[in-house]
């Protein structure tokens, strides 16, 4: 019970104030400084290692799918060939093997594996594949965007207004008005300036408070869901 | 040469993508695997040779007892990894702990101080003046109130409660309708980038090599 | 006639123009003016207030899934810099791309200014994890978290960083971001140091960031390909040599691919109008009806 519960939330009770304490504190208290030092560099550390653990998920679920022959096998071996090619030239890099010198160009000038890799592989899958949402939005605004009621009208408007204010067309639409090709893009900044920045301050707040309010439920030891402890 | 395969193979990359906008096919399904693996494989390498390595491991090597307190971070990180061995899977709450912990007491700091406070402070400290005109303060504070009696819920929203929240889904609406106008221009920019490689990127590299 | 069938167009036909919409410009560019907004200005004229005791901080916090937008804001700000010989910082804390978004916008930049000297005029840290931690670590001494610059070189051999030890150092923090650690820099950094921050974004992230940038949080904001190209537009009007690098043929700028975003701002426009104009007569129709059978 000790090791398994009580430790755990001790640990997150004294870590959790050390970024409190240490804000309120100066560095003149005694520790204060060399506290908020050593917890800050180590918390770059750790985050490393905790942004690695999503990867063993991933292998030893593939790893299974390929053994078992599951439908879309190969597909798995393409993403482990890809993950573990591209991690090894990333850890020669990291150790300076052999032409392995950096992970971006190497002395001569010329990409080392792991840039080229970057550089044709990761930089085109992941911008092609984010980059399908331009065709999905267009057609999603076509089916969904309809003037209902009058919060759908509100929203549609504003929505247009923006669109056309921030391109060109914008200044092309009143410029048949005196001083008319500057109204439009000056309807657009106000909106985004005050009505919307209000509902984004009224947001922001909000979920600002809620998150405070979470945060001090996990110090005391209350929110307990993140250690995989599920409430009876 | 190396350069012309790799944007010939970028160029088949993307358009393996595009082809779900036809139909689900294999040519996506293994664009999309790869697209995991790569993306992991990144940050192995980014992850090995910019943190553990310079921050870590270098430093250890180089003067084990004056850095042994890297230690901690070191038996903290591997730690987590314990998760995956069922019998002591337990040890790992220690470290996601101490890795929890801090984030959650930096972010209730930084949501309070840095965003509480500013813009609460930013609302009704200065209802004239400031970048705008008094009546736009003053829109400012209608909407700001209106909102966050909106998203509160202890009260019924009846009677003059009910009228004020009405006008905060105005301004929320006006607030998603500004923002669906720039997601759409995030969106299409994403698009302009791709196009621009396919087309003008692949077409520049190809001709200087024929 | 079938109104509901006017309605259904094949989303392929929808995305066969989005596509031609963007391709078109781009083969064939219209060359649309650009008009420049107050958070454009305001950051312009911060950086334009600097000088070469200065440094900034240029703070990679975004990937390839939204270079369009970003790589332009990236670009213009270090080529503003560089031109009044302001010294700039680079680090980068976007895990997923931002140290090699950086590499690559170095590696195009600097050879255009070829007086430049690594680790006098500007030092590339690498990437760090730890975001909030990374973050405020820095603040107290950038050593702290960077021991050494992106090639291994420790940071006492740089001339600039041992003039440049934390934020106190720094004149401007700017960070391109595709996500939430371009609000960190204002509500983290600027509201614990202090330290003036501009923030160039995607565009889905700018109409938030408003609220910020009204509270004084952040200084300038470029949102999007917009902002992007406005900046762009001011760093030409007031550096006019400058020119011929963003009117090169062949060579993508956020003012080029302001072209494409209008046309297809337009398909889509025009697509809800018509979507629109049908539901209106389905409208009409089904109150007649309804009339009808009272």
């Amino acid at each position: 019970m000790f090791w398994k519960l009580r430790l755990p939330l001790m640990l997150t009770f004294i870590v959790g104030l050390v970024p409190i304490v240490t804000f309120f504190l100066t560095e003149r208290v005694w520790g204060v400084a060399f506290v908020r030092d050593r917890v800050e560099q180590y918390m770059v550390i750790i985050t490393g290692f905790a942004l690695l653990l999503g990867v063993v998920n991933v292998v030893q679920g593939n790893i299974r799918k390929i053994e078992r022959r599951k439908p879309g096998w190969p597909f798995a071996v393409s993403l482990l060939l890809g993950l573990f090619v591209m991690g090894a030239f990333g850890i020669l890099s990291a150790a300076r093997v052999g032409p392995f010198q950096s992970i971006l160009t190497a002395p001569d000038g010329s990409d080392t594996p792991f840039y080229w890799m970057t550089r044709h592989l990761f930089n085109p899958l992941q911008a092609a594949m984010f980059s399908l949402l331009a065709f999905y939005v267009a057609s999603a605004a076509f089916r969904a965007f309809r003037v209902r009621n009058v919060e759908a009208t509100i929203l549609l408007t504003a929505a247009f207004i923006v669109m056309l204010g921030r391109t060109p067309l914008g200044e092309y639409v009143f410029s048949w008005l005196p001083n008319g090709e500057t109204f439009l893009p000056w309807v657009t900044e106000w909106i985004m300036a005050v009505p919307n920045a209000a509902a984004q301050r009224g947001i922001i707040i909000g979920a600002a408070l809620g998150a405070a309010a979470l945060s001090l439920r996990v110090i005391l030891g209350i929110e307990r869901s993140y250690l995989g402890i599920r409430e009876k | 040469m190396s350069e012309l395969l790799g944007v010939w193979l970028g160029a088949f990359l993307t358009l393996c993508i595009f082809s779900f906008l036809y139909k689900d096919n294999p040519f996506f399904r293994f664009a999309e695997s790869l697209f995991a693996g790569v993306s992991l494989g990144y940050y192995i390498g980014i992850v090995s040779t910019n943190t553990l390595v310079p921050n870590m491991i270098r430093p250890l090597t180089a003067d084990f007892s004056g850095n042994a307190h890297l230690l901690i971070p070191l038996l903290l990180g591997l730690n987590l990894y314990t998760r995956y061995i069922p019998r002591i899977a337990w040890m790992a709450r220690l470290s996601l702990a101490v890795y929890i912990a801090y984030y959650v007491g930096i972010f209730m700091v930084q949501k309070l101080q840095g965003e509480v406070v500013p813009q609460v402070g930013k609302t009704i400290l200065h209802p004239i003046g400031g970048n705008f005109t008094p009546v736009d303060n003053l829109i400012m504070m209608v909407g700001v109130l209106s909102v966050l009696i909106y998203f509160y819920f202890s009260i019924e929203h009846k009677r003059a409660v009910g009228v004020v929240s009405r006008v905060g889904i105005w301004f929320l609406m006006l607030g998603f309708g500004a923002a669906f106008g720039y997601t759409v221009m995030g969106r299409i920019s994403l698009l302009i980038g791709r196009m621009n490689y396919l087309f003008i990127d692949v077409v520049q590299i190809t001709s200087q090599y024929l | 006639m079938n109104l509901e069938r006017l309605v259904q167009v094949d989303r392929r036909i929808v995305y066969l123009l989005i596509a031609l919409g963007t391709l078109i410009p781009i083969l064939k560019p219209i060359g649309f003016a650009v008009s420049t907004t107050p958070p454009v200005e305001n950051f312009f004229a911060k950086v334009e207030s600097l000088g070469g005791d200065d440094a900034v901080l240029v703070s990679f916090d975004y990937g390839p899934t939204t270079a369009p937008e970003c790589d332009p804001m990236a670009e213009a700000v270090l080529r503003h810099c560089f031109t009044r010989g302001i010294k700039v910082v680079v680090v980068a804390l976007f895990p997923l791309g931002g140290v090699t978004m950086a590499g690559e916008a170095l590696e195009k930049i600097v050879p255009q200014y070829p007086d430049l000297v690594e680790g006098e005029d500007y030092v590339f840290l690498g990437y760090k994890d730890g975001a909030q931690a990374t973050m405020k670590q820095m603040g107290v001494a950038f050593s702290g978290v960077f021991p050494s610059d992106q090639e291994g070189t420790p940071l006492d051999e740089l001339p600039l960083m041992t003039q440049v030890l934390n934020y106190a150092n720094i004149a401007l923090v700017v960070s391109i971001a595709t996500n939430v650690i371009g609000e960190w820099w204002a509500n983290l950094v600027n509201a614990q140091f202090g330290t003036p921050v501009a923030v160039g974004c995607t565009a889905v992230s700018a109409p938030k960031y408003y609220a910020f940038l009204d509270s004084g949080q952040m200084l300038g904001l470029l949102g999007g390909l917009k902002g992007a190209s406005e900046y762009e537009q001011l760093l030409i009007d007031r550096y006019p040599a400058l020119e011929p690098i963003y009117s090169k043929a062949g060579e993508y700028n956020a003012m080029k691919g302001m072209d494409a975003q209008t046309v297809d701002h337009a398909i889509i426009m025009l697509f809800i109008l018509y979507g629109n104009g049908v539901y209106f007569l389905i409208r009409r129709r089904e109150k007649r009806e309804a009339r009808l059978e009272q």
